[in-house]
C-alpha cells in the first residue's frame, strides 16, 4: 500500500510538467499494448521489405537452379517452380504492396482532407455540390471501378495506388468535413479571421490540424484496405504485373499450391494478414489515443 | 487445420517422389486390381483403360474455353474445345487414334481405296446405314459441300470490302481440297469418287481427322442455293453461329448453355457398331484450370484435361479413385516472331535472340517439374517417334542459351549496345518487344519471363502481356504481338500442317513468314507420292525455316488426362481431337 | 410510407443519372475500342471498316452526344452496342444479374444475421473469452484476402463432402448442367448446394466489420439511460434486450450495411471467379478485358441501381426500427 502511495506521489511530482498534445497522444498510444506490439511488428515487416533485399543473396527476379524446393537454410521460404527464391519474392512483394498502400493512404488523405475542409468551411452550395459528388464516389463499387481503370495501368504500382486512392478519398472528405463544421464557429477561428487571415490560411493552418486525429486513424486503415484491394486486383489480373511482383500477385499465383507447395501459398498470405492485422490494431490504438473520450465502456 | 499441418510436413516427401516419377508414366492414385487404368497408356495407347461398360451414368468432361463459333472448318472457330465437342457429332472418314495414326472410321465407311495415281483417284464407299440424326442418309452431297466450301474456288475468301466477313468462306485450310478436280456420286450417293488434279500425299486428312462432315441438306436449309457463292457463304456462317441440333455421330446435343455446358444424349439414329451406354455426356466449361482438380475431387466433373502444372498434377495424384496419364503428343510449344514488327525483320537479330533462349533451363523450370524426359524439340514438322523426325534446330545453336555466341552474332552484324541497350546498325533502339501468352497459363508465363530475362542479357527489353480468355485466335489473326508463345495442335499429316504454317499464304502463318523456296518445297512435298520423299523435301524446307529463325520449337507439350476410375475406355489422345475421339465407348465400368 | 418510398425513388433517379454519367466518363477514358479495333489486325482494317466500326459504337460522336444516345437507348431497353457484334449486352445481362443478385442478397442476409448475433452476444458478455475470440476472428477476416478465404472454404467443403460420402457442397457453377431427376425440389437443393460456399465466402468479409459495429452500438445503447430505466422498472431482461436495446442498436448497422452494398457488388466479382459462376461479375471482367465500354456501363448502371434500392430499403427499415421516425 505504501508502495503505491509513494508511486502516486512520485507520479504527481512528475506530472507537474506541462505536456504538449502530441506527448499526451503518444503516451496514451503507448498504453495500448496490442497497438504498440503491432507497431513493432509492422516496423519489422517494413524493414524486412526495404532493407532485406539489400542484404539477401538472391534477387527477386533471379532464376536460381533450385526449382520448387521446400524451405531450407538456403531458401528459407522455399522456391517457386522456376527457381525464384520465395523469400526474395516476398520481400519485393511486401515492398511493392506497402508502396501501393502508403501512396494510396497519403493521396486519398490529402485529396479527401482538402475536399472535406473546403466543403465544411464554405458550406452552402459548395458544400452541397462537393459532398454530393463524394457520396456518389462512395456508391461506386471500388473493386469494379478500380478494375476498369487499372486495366490501363499496365501494372505500374503508383498508377494502381492513384486509382485506389481516387475512390477512397470520399470517406476521408466526410470525416474532415464533419470536424470542420463543428470547428468553424469556434472562437479561435473567429480570432484568426479577425486578425485578417485568409481562407486558405484558416483552412490549412487552423482547421486541418485539428482534424488530424481522425484523419490519421483513417489513413492507417486505408493502408490495410489498399493492401487488400491490390491483392484483389492482382487476382483479377489488373494489379502489378510480372516480372515485378506484389503480395497479391504471389498469393494469386500460388492459389493451387495450398496442398502441394504450401510455402508458396502461406508465406505471402501470412504477410498480407500480418500487415493488415497490425495496421488495424494500430488504428485502434491511435483512435483511443487521439480521442480519450472514446474509452472502453464498462458496465 | 491439424490435417493441413500434417500435410505440410509430408510435403517434401511428396515432392521428392514427384520428381522421381517417370515421364510418360501415369498412375492410379488408388490401385485397382481389375485394370491398370491409364498407367499403361504409354505402351498401349489405343487400348489402355479399357473395359466393359454398363448402362447408365453421366460423364462430365471439362473443356477450358467457351465455344463461340461452331463451324469447325472456319479459321476463327478452329479451337481445340470446338473440335473436342464436334468430334462427337460430325462423322469423319479417318479418325486419329491415340497412337497418332489415322484409322479408318468403319462406322461411317465401308471402304476407302486409292484406285489410281494418275490422276490420283480415291473411291469412298459409305456404309448404307449411315444417316444423320433426322434420318437423311449421309451421301456424296455432304462430301461435295465440304469440298466446295474449302477448295478456295467455289466459295472464296470474303472480299476485302466486306467488313462483316460473311460474303465468303473462311476455311482454316484449303490444302488437298484445292487439288480435287471433281467429286461424283453413285449407288444413290453412297459411293463417292474424288479425282485430283494434282497428287496429294495426305489425302487421308480430307473429310475427317477432326474436321468432320457437315450435313449438306441442313446447309441447303441455311443457305439456299449451294451452287452459288452467296448460298455457300450463308450456310457456312449459319453453321458457325448456330449450335448444331443435328448429328452424324454417337451423341446429339440436347442443350447448350453458353459459357457453361453442352449436354449430349445418345443419338437414337446412331448407326455405329458400339452404342453409347452413358445416359448423358456433358462438356463443362471451366475457364480457370485451378478450379479443375477440386471439381474432379468433388465429383462435379468426371474427367479433366487441363494443361499440366506442378501443383495441379500433384493435387490430382492425391485424389482417390482417379487415374491419370501424362503423355507427349503432337502438340508443341513454340516462340513465334511477328515478322510484321519492323525491327524483327532482321534475320540476324532473330537468330541471335533464339540462340540466347535456353530451352533446357526453360524445360526444367516448367514441365520438367512434373515429368522428366521432355527434351527440346528439333523440328517444325515432326515429333520424335515419327519416321521423318530429324533434329534440325539444335545444330544451329538456336535454343541453346549460348548468350556469348548470340552477342557475337549481333556485334558482327553491326549492332551496338550489345548486352546493355541494344541498338541496330542504324542506331535505332531495338525493342521493347511485347511477348504475349494466354492468361492464367502459369507455364507460359514462366516461359515469357525466362525469355525476358534471356533477352535482357542481349540488351533487349521485353514486356510481357497477357491475352484475355478466348482471345488467342484474335490476337494471332490480328498479329497483336511481337513475340508470342502458344502451341500447335497438329493432325499427324505433316505436309498439310506445314502448308498451313510455313507457306506464304498459309492459314496458320500468323507471323507472316514468307520464303519462296520454302513454299515451293512444301508444295512439292504435298504432291510427293512416297512419304519418305515427302519427309525429305519437308526437312529440306524446314532447314530453311530454322535458318530464318521465325519460330523456335520448344518442346512437345505434355498432356494430362485425369478421369475417375468408375469409368472406362477414356484415354488420352494428344492429337487435335483430344480424348473425345471415342466417346461412344465411354461408360461406367461394368462387371469384369 | 408508400408516398415516401415513391418520393425517394424519384430523388434517386437524378443521382443514378449523374452516377451513370461519371461511370460513362470513367469507362470512356479507360479504353478506346475503336483504336483497339484499328490495331487488331494485320494488315490493319481499311479506314472504311474503322469508320463503320466507330459509327456502330457511336464513337464518332462527341462524348456528351454519345451519352445521350446511350441514355435514350436505355428507355427502349437497348443497352448499347457491344464491341463484339455477336454479343447482345441486354440479353446476356439479365440472367447473369439474377444470378449475382441471388448471391449478394444471400450473403448480405447471412452476414447480417451473423453480425447481429455475434455483435449482441459479445456486447452482453463484454471482455469474455467469447468476446475476445470473436474480436480476434473479426480482425482476422478483415485482414484476409477474399479469395484466400474462398480457397480454404472450398477445401473445407470438399472435406465435408468426403466425410458425408455425398455431394452437399458444390465448388463450381451456380447450378448443375442438368439433374438426373428434374423436380422442383431437386432443383432447389441443387441451387442451394451450389450457393452455400460462395455465399459464406462473400458474407464472412462483411460479417467481420459489421459485427464490430453491432457490438459497439449495442454497448452504447446498453449503457444509455433509457435502458437503465427500463431495467430499473423491472422489465424482463429479455424484453429489455430485444424490444428496447437491440431495436435501437440495429440502426447504425442498417446504415453501414446499405453503404457497403456497393463494395459487396464488387467483391462478388472475385467470388464468382473462384466458384466459376456465370454471373454479373464474369460479365464485368469480360467487358473490361474486351474494352467493351457499354458492357462496363451496363454493369455500373445496374450496380448503382442495386445500391440505391438497398439504401432505400435501409431508410424504410429505420421507420420499423425506430418508432420516432415516421415517413409520410
Amino acid at each position: 500500500m505504501t508502495d503505491t502511495a509513494a508511486r502516486r506521489a512520485a507520479e504527481r511530482e512528475f506530472t507537474v510538467r506541462e505536456r504538449t498534445q502530441l506527448q499526451l497522444t503518444v503516451r496514451r498510444f503507448l498504453r495500448h499494448r496490442l497497438a504498440v506490439a503491432s507497431l513493432f511488428v509492422l516496423i519489422l515487416v517494413v524493414v524486412f521489405a526495404f532493407v532485406g533485399p539489400l542484404l539477401w543473396r538472391y534477387d527477386y527476379a533471379q532464376f536460381t537452379p533450385d526449382n520448387s524446393v521446400a524451405p531450407s537454410l538456403k531458401h528459407p521460404f522455399g522456391t517457386t517452380e522456376d527457381g525464384k527464391d520465395e523469400l526474395a519474392l516476398v520481400m519485393r512483394g511486401t515492398q511493392q504492396s506497402v508502396k501501393v498502400a502508403v501512396l494510396t493512404a497519403v493521396a486519398a488523405t490529402a485529396i479527401g482532407a482538402v475536399w472535406g475542409a473546403i466543403a465544411g468551411f464554405y458550406r452552402g452550395l459548395v458544400d452541397a455540390l462537393l459532398m454530393r459528388f463524394a457520396d456518389l464516389v462512395l456508391t461506386l463499387p471500388l473493386l469494379a471501378v478500380a478494375a476498369v481503370l487499372a486495366g490501363n495501368t499496365r501494372g505500374s504500382w503508383w498508377l494502381i495506388a492513384i486509382v485506389i486512392a481516387g475512390l477512397q478519398w470520399a470517406i476521408v472528405s466526410r470525416i474532415v468535413r464533419g470536424v470542420v463544421l463543428s470547428l468553424r464557429e469556434k472562437e479561435f477561428i473567429e480570432a484568426a479571421r479577425a486578425l485578417g487571415a485568409s481562407d486558405t490560411r484558416i483552412i490549412f493552418r487552423h482547421l486541418l490540424p485539428n482534424a488530424i486525429g481522425p484523419v490519421i486513424v483513417n489513413a492507417t486503415i486505408l493502408v490495410a484496405v489498399a493492401i487488400l484491394y491490390e491483392t484483389a486486383l492482382s487476382f483479377l489480373g489488373f494489379g502489378i504485373k510480372a516480372p515485378d511482383t506484389s503480395l497479391g500477385l504471389l498469393v494469386n499465383n500460388a492459389r493451387t499450391a495450398v496442398d502441394t507447395r504450401p510455402w508458396l501459398f502461406y508465406f505471402p498470405g501470412l504477410f498480407i494478414i500480418v500487415i493488415a492485422l497490425t495496421i488495424n490494431f494500430i488504428g485502434d490504438g491511435l483512435r483511443d489515443a487521439f480521442d480519450p473520450r472514446q474509452q472502453r465502456i464498462r458496465q | 487445420m491439424l490435417d493441413r499441418r500434417a500435410r505440410l510436413t509430408g510435403l517434401s516427401l511428396t515432392l521428392g517422389l514427384l520428381l522421381v516419377l517417370s515421364a510418360c508414366g501415369g498412375g492410379t492414385s488408388q490401385e485397382e486390381s481389375t485394370s491398370a487404368g491409364l498407367a499403361d497408356c504409354t505402351k498401349n495407347p489405343n487400348s489402355c483403360n479399357s473395359g466393359t461398360t454398363k448402362k447408365g451414368g453421366s460423364f462430365a468432361y471439362v473443356i477450358e474455353k467457351d465455344i463461340e463459333l461452331w463451324n469447325i472448318n472456319d479459321t476463327n472457330a478452329n479451337t481445340f474445345e470446338t473440335a473436342e465437342v464436334l468430334q462427337t457429332l460430325l462423322p469423319g472418314v479417318f479418325n486419329i487414334t491415340p497412337d497418332l495414326k489415322p484409322t479408318l472410321n468403319t462406322d461411317l465407311m465401308a471402304s476407302v481405296t486409292k484406285t489410281g495415281d494418275n490422276p490420283q483417284t480415291i473411291v469412298y464407299k459409305i456404309q448404307p446405314n449411315a444417316v444423320w440424326s433426322d434420318g437423311t442418309p449421309i451421301t456424296v452431297n455432304d462430301f461435295v459441300y465440304a469440298w466446295k466450301t474449302q477448295n478456295g474456288r467455289d466459295c472464296p475468301l470474303p472480299p476485302e470490302s466486306d467488313d462483316s466477313g460473311t460474303r465468303g468462306c473462311n476455311p482454316n485450310n484449303t490444302a488437298g481440297y484445292d487439288r480435287i478436280k471433281s467429286i461424283t456420286g453413285a449407288d444413290g450417293g453412297k459411293t463417292v469418287t474424288a479425282v485430283f488434279s494434282r497428287p496429294y500425299a495426305d489425302w487421308q486428312n480430307l473429310f475427317g481427322a477432326g474436321y468432320g462432315l457437315l450435313p449438306a441438306h441442313i446447309a441447303k436449309q441455311y443457305g439456299g442455293d449451294l451452287d452459288s457463292v452467296a448460298g455457300l457463304a450463308k450456310a457456312w456462317h449459319t453453321f458457325n453461329t448456330t449450335p448444331p441440333k443435328f448429328s452424324g455421330g454417337p451423341y446429339i446435343m440436347q442443350n447448350w448453355q453458353k459459357g457453361n455446358a453442352a449436354t449430349l444424349v445418345p443419338n437414337p439414329r446412331w448407326y455405329g457398331k458400339t452404342k453409347p451406354t452413358l445416359g448423358k455426356l456433358i462438356f463443362r466449361v471451366i475457364s480457370d484450370a485451378a478450379q479443375e482438380p477440386t471439381a474432379l475431387q468433388n465429383n462435379e466433373v468426371q474427367g479433366i484435361y487441363p494443361q499440366p502444372q506442378v501443383d495441379l498434377v500433384s493435387q490430382v495424384k492425391k485424389i482417390p479413385n482417379v487415374t491419370y496419364a501424362i503423355s507427349h503428343g503432337l502438340t508443341w510449344e513454340h516462340f513465334d516472331f511477328n515478322l510484321k514488327t519492323p525491327a524483327l525483320r532482321d534475320k540476324t537479330l532473330r537468330q541471335a535472340m533464339f540462340t540466347a533462349v535456353d530451352r533446357k533451363a526453360l524445360i526444367a523450370k516448367t514441365v520438367g517439374q512434373f515429368t522428366s524426359g521432355v527434351v527440346p524439340l528439333g523440328s517444325h514438322n515432326y515429333v520424335p517417334g515419327q519416321p521423318g523426325y530429324k533434329d534440325l534446330v539444335s545444330p544451329t545453336g538456336q535454343g541453346s542459351g549460348n548468350v556469348a555466341r548470340a552477342r557475337q552474332m549481333l556485334t558482327q552484324a553491326g549492332y551496338t549496345g550489345v548486352g546493355t541497350a541494344l541498338k541496330d546498325p542504324q542506331g535505332e533502339t531495338v525493342g521493347p518487344f511485347k511477348i504475349r501468352y494466354t492468361t492464367g497459363n502459369a507455364i507460359r508465363k514462366t516461359q515469357c519471363e525466362l525469355f525476358q530475362a534471356q533477352m535482357k542479357q542481349l540488351g533487349i527489353n521485353v514486356t510481357i502481356e497477357e491475352i484475355g480468355a478466348d482471345k488467342l485466335g484474335q490476337v494471332l489473326a490480328g498479329g497483336q504481338y511481337d513475340v508470342i508463345v502458344f502451341a500447335w495442335v497438329a493432325p499427324p499429316f505433316p505436309t498439310n500442317s506445314a502448308a498451313q504454317n510455313w507457306t506464304t499464304a498459309g492459314g496458320g502463318n500468323y507471323g507472316k513468314y514468307s520464303n519462296k523456296q520454302v513454299d515451293k518445297l512444301i508444295d512439292d512435298a504435298a504432291a510427293a507420292s512416297d512419304p519418305a520423299q515427302a519427309a525429305e523435301l519437308l526437312n529440306k524446307a524446314d532447314a530453311m525455316v530454322v535458318q530464318d529463325a521465325y519460330v523456335l520449337p520448344l518442346y512437345q507439350k505434355p498432356t494430362f488426362l485425369a478421369v475417375q476410375t468408375r469409368f472406362v475406355n477414356i484415354r488420352n489422345n494428344s492429337t487435335n481431337t483430344g480424348p473425345p475421339y471415342n466417346t461412344e465407348e465411354w461408360g461406367l465400368r461394368g462387371a469384369a | 410510407m408508400l408516398a415516401y418510398a415513391v418520393r425517394r425513388i424519384a430523388v434517386s433517379i437524378p443521382v443514378l443519372l449523374v452516377s451513370t454519367f461519371v461511370g460513362f466518363v470513367i469507362t470512356s477514358l479507360s479504353g478506346d475500342p475503336v483504336k483497339n479495333f484499328a490495331t487488331s489486325a494485320s494488315p490493319p482494317p481499311t479506314q472504311g471498316a474503322i469508320d463503320a466500326y466507330a459509327r456502330r459504337l457511336h464513337w464518332d460522336e462527341p462524348l456528351l452526344e454519345r451519352y445521350w444516345i446511350w441514355l435514350t437507348g436505355l428507355f427502349r431497353g437497348d443497352f448499347g452496342p457491344s464491341v463484339n457484334p455477336g454479343r447482345d449486352l441486354g440479353a446476356d445481362m439479365w440472367t447473369r444479374f439474377g444470378v449475382t443478385l441471388r448471391l449478394i442478397t444471400a450473403a448480405i442476409v447471412l452476414a447480417l444475421i451473423l453480425a447481429v448475433v455475434v455483435g449482441v452476444i459479445s456486447a452482453i458478455r463484454q471482455y469474455s473469452k467469447l468476446d475476445y475470440t470473436t474480436t480476434f476472428l473479426g480482425f482476422l477476416f478483415l485482414a484476409m484476402p477474399a479469395f484466400w478465404l474462398a480457397v480454404l472454404l472450398k477445401e473445407a467443403g470438399i472435406w465435408v463432402n468426403e466425410q458425408a460420402g455425398t455431394t452437399i457442397f458444390y465448388t463450381i457453377g451456380e447450378h448443375s448442367p442438368f439433374l438426373e431427376v428434374d423436380t422442383a425440389w431437386n432443383r432447389f437443393t441443387d441451387t442451394i448446394g451450389h450457393m452455400i460456399l460462395p455465399t459464406i465466402s462473400l458474407a464472412l468479409i462483411n460479417f467481420a466489420s459489421w459485427s464490430r459495429y453491432q457490438r459497439g452500438s449495442m454497448l452504447e445503447v446498453l449503457n444509455s439511460d433509457y435502458i437503465r430505466l427500463a431495467r430499473a422498472k423491472g422489465l424482463r431482461p429479455r424484453t429489455v434486450l430485444i424490444r428496447h436495446a437491440l431495436r435501437t442498436a440495429l440502426i447504425p448497422l442498417v446504415t453501414i450495411s446499405a453503404i457497403d452494398v456497393a463494395q459487396i457488388m464488387g467483391g462478388a466479382v472475385l467470388t464468382e471467379t473462384v466458384f466459376q459462376w456465370h454471373g454479373f461479375g464474369e460479365f464485368l471482367v469480360r467487358s473490361i478485358n474486351e474494352v467493351d465500354v457499354y458492357g462496363v456501363l451496363a454493369w455500373l448502371l445496374l450496380a448503382g441501381t442495386v445500391v440505391i434500392v438497398f439504401n432505400l430499403v435501409a431508410d424504410l427499415l429505420y421507420a420499423v426500427l425506430d418508432p420516432r421516425i415516421r415517413y409520410d
